[in-house]
């Protein structure tokens, strides 16, 4: 009896601290978030009463109306879509095929290669930086999309392959070997086959190399050059360092550089949580 | 099946990888013994010239210290709330669901963002934190965190846990999720108190996980360039300076390409002494298993 009520004295104690860790979170993680998309809705004397509550006429959509008529705005948010598509396509169909080769295959040095590409998310990326630039002025692919797709993919290749050989090692080969059978080819296995298995660590995989490639700032800041390669990362960083800021708009585009990174999260938010912690999990 | 295949499905992972990592790592150690600079094409070797300029370089050992204290605090202090932040997702009440699925969105949005995020809350004329502190009576504290040799540092931590400690939650929760309740039960019958079931049944359990985030942020903490580069650029008075932004100053803002080079070739040499220790405790932990 006496048990009884101590457990569930416990349950209520645990409820309450849960309620607050939940408060606290929110007020610390989400709200910086609500209140800049709150900001960019203000104009900026509203903003500059310094008040948290602005009054109805504190409300404009001039903001959102400005950056997209008077600034470059909608050319860096193609640029960014541009860069960022082409790092996901690119990596899927590398990694893919890459994951693939090395979970079926006999290969040499199969070993080593492994080591290498797990290691190489490591190598600190502002050394690796110098000679690239020099890679990516020789290859004359200076300020050009593709110059910088392909360094971005530095950053999200070594996971990619990880993730997807991870995810293949657990897909039995008797499954490609029926397939082979009944006469599938190789890309017939693995589009009809493996990967509809596989599709929760492709889709984790296609969010991350979106993601990265989305909010990279180090490889667009040295390689691009003009705002033909500018990215949305390079842009907001410079409105907030200029001297006169306007925060409202500032907050838009913050506000716009952020949605599409969370509309993407909402879609893949549960496999992306089971799939990030299904490799840690295997061991 | 056909045994070369594997080697035609693994060429353009090689061949990216060969040209634009392992290609400028290799590059980058050679550049480290040369007095290169990014703005000409002729250099010399100069041999250990470089390393020697910075064993003298106060900047640089200002910058070392900071990079290890901030991944040290960093690491530790998300490692313990995000402990909590666990234990919380692990309580089954209402409103659970909806809060599991939005904790995260702070670790996908980009770092310039959530710099600009912070640099705008901390203003100190419009900043939220400011506009808060003077409505609760504090206004004789409200300055621009950022700016202030004191607080800079303590923002750039802030900045990191507000990136990585939902991870740290989701991903220690996920792993709870795998101990059987059985543990806790057999726990209870015995009298186990709280702290006993968690030192006992649950640190166990999740140890896998603890090492993979462990690992997996000491190397993200200690390589991170944009959000010091963004938020403070190093300062105020090298106060928040750190390997990965001296490297970038070095090389991109002084175009001294062979000694920047030098320093993140050191920067490489301690992650590697790093990953060598992780890997020879782990080999040890399989030993006494």
């Amino acid at each position: 009896m006496n048990l009884k009520l101590n457990k569930k004295q416990i349950k209520t104690r645990n409820t309450i601290i849960a309620y607050l860790v939940i408060l606290l979170s929110l007020c610390f993680f989400i709200l910086p978030m609500v209140w800049i998309c709150y900001c960019s809705f203000r104009t900026q004397e509203s903003i500059f009463t310094g008040k948290i509550l602005a009054p109805l006429a504190g409300f404009t959509l001039n903001n959102y109306y400005r950056i997209f008529s008077v600034t470059d705005f909608p050319r860096y948010f193609l640029n960014s879509i541009k860069i960022s598509s082409l790092v996901t396509i690119i990596s899927l169909a590398v990694s893919i095929f890459g994951a693939y080769g090395l979970s079926r295959y006999t290969i040499k040095g199969k070993k080593p290669i492994i080591i290498g590409i797990f290691s190489a998310q490591m190598f600190p990326q502002v050394l690796l930086l110098i000679p690239l630039f020099l890679v990516i002025f020789s290859l004359n692919l200076m300020d050009k999309t593709i110059g910088i797709v392909l360094t971005q993919l530095i950053l999200v290749l070594p996971f990619s392959m990880w993730m997807l050989k991870g995810y293949f090692d657990t897909i039995p080969i008797d499954l490609d070997n029926a397939a082979e059978i009944d006469g599938g080819n190789l890309l017939q296995r693995l589009i009809y086959v493996i990967l509809p298995i596989a599709e929760p660590g492709v889709m984790v995989v296609a969010f991350y190399s979106f993601v990265v490639s989305w909010g990279d700032y180090l490889i667009v800041s040295v390689i691009s050059q003009s705002q033909n390669t500018a990215t949305l990362t390079l842009i907001i960083s410079r409105l907030s360092a200029s001297l006169l800021i306007r925060w409202g708009q500032v907050c838009a585009v913050a506000t716009l550089t952020i949605i599409p990174t969370l509309i993407l999260f909402a879609l893949v938010q549960k496999r992306l949580i089971k799939g990030l912690t299904a490799g840690a999990l295997k061991e | 099946m056909d045994k070369r295949k594997g080697y035609y499905l693994i060429i353009p992972a090689i061949i990216i990888m060969g040209i634009f990592t392992l290609y400028p790592l290799v590059d980058g150690i050679r550049v480290s013994f040369t007095d290169k600079s990014m703005l000409r094409t002729v250099y010399n070797y100069v041999g250990l010239d470089n390393y020697r300029q910075m064993a003298r370089d106060p900047i640089f050992w200002l910058s070392l210290r900071n990079s290890i204290k901030l991944t040290t605090i960093v690491v530790v202090l998300q490692l313990l709330l995000g402990l909590v932040l666990a234990w919380t997702l692990k309580q089954e009440i209402p409103g659970m669901p909806f809060f599991k699925s939005i904790i995260m969105a702070s670790w996908v949005i980009p770092v310039a963002a959530t710099v600009t995020i912070f640099k705008f809350m901390a203003q100190p004329d419009v900043g939220f934190i400011n506009v808060i502190l003077r409505n609760i009576g504090l206004g004789n504290i409200v300055k621009y965190w950022f700016g202030d040799p004191k607080t800079a540092f303590s923002f750039i931590v802030l900045l990191h846990l507000w990136r990585n400690v939902p991870f740290y939650g989701i991903a220690f929760f996920a792993a709870m999720q795998t101990i059987p309740d059985s543990l806790y039960e057999a726990a209870e019958i015995d009298g186990a108190n709280p702290w006993q079931n968690f030192w006992y049944i649950t640190l166990p359990g999740i140890k896998n996980m603890i090492i993979v985030m462990v690992t997996i942020h000491v190397l993200w903490t200690f390589n991170n360039f944009d959000f010091i580069y963004l938020a403070t650029g190093g300062g105020p008075i090298n106060r928040t300076d750190v390997l990965p932004v001296y490297v970038y100053r070095q090389s991109w803002v002084n175009y001294a390409a062979g000694y920047a080079a030098s320093i993140g070739t050191i920067m490489l040499i301690i992650l590697s002494i790093y990953l060598i220790i992780y890997l020879i405790i782990q080999e040890k932990g399989e030993y006494i298993r």
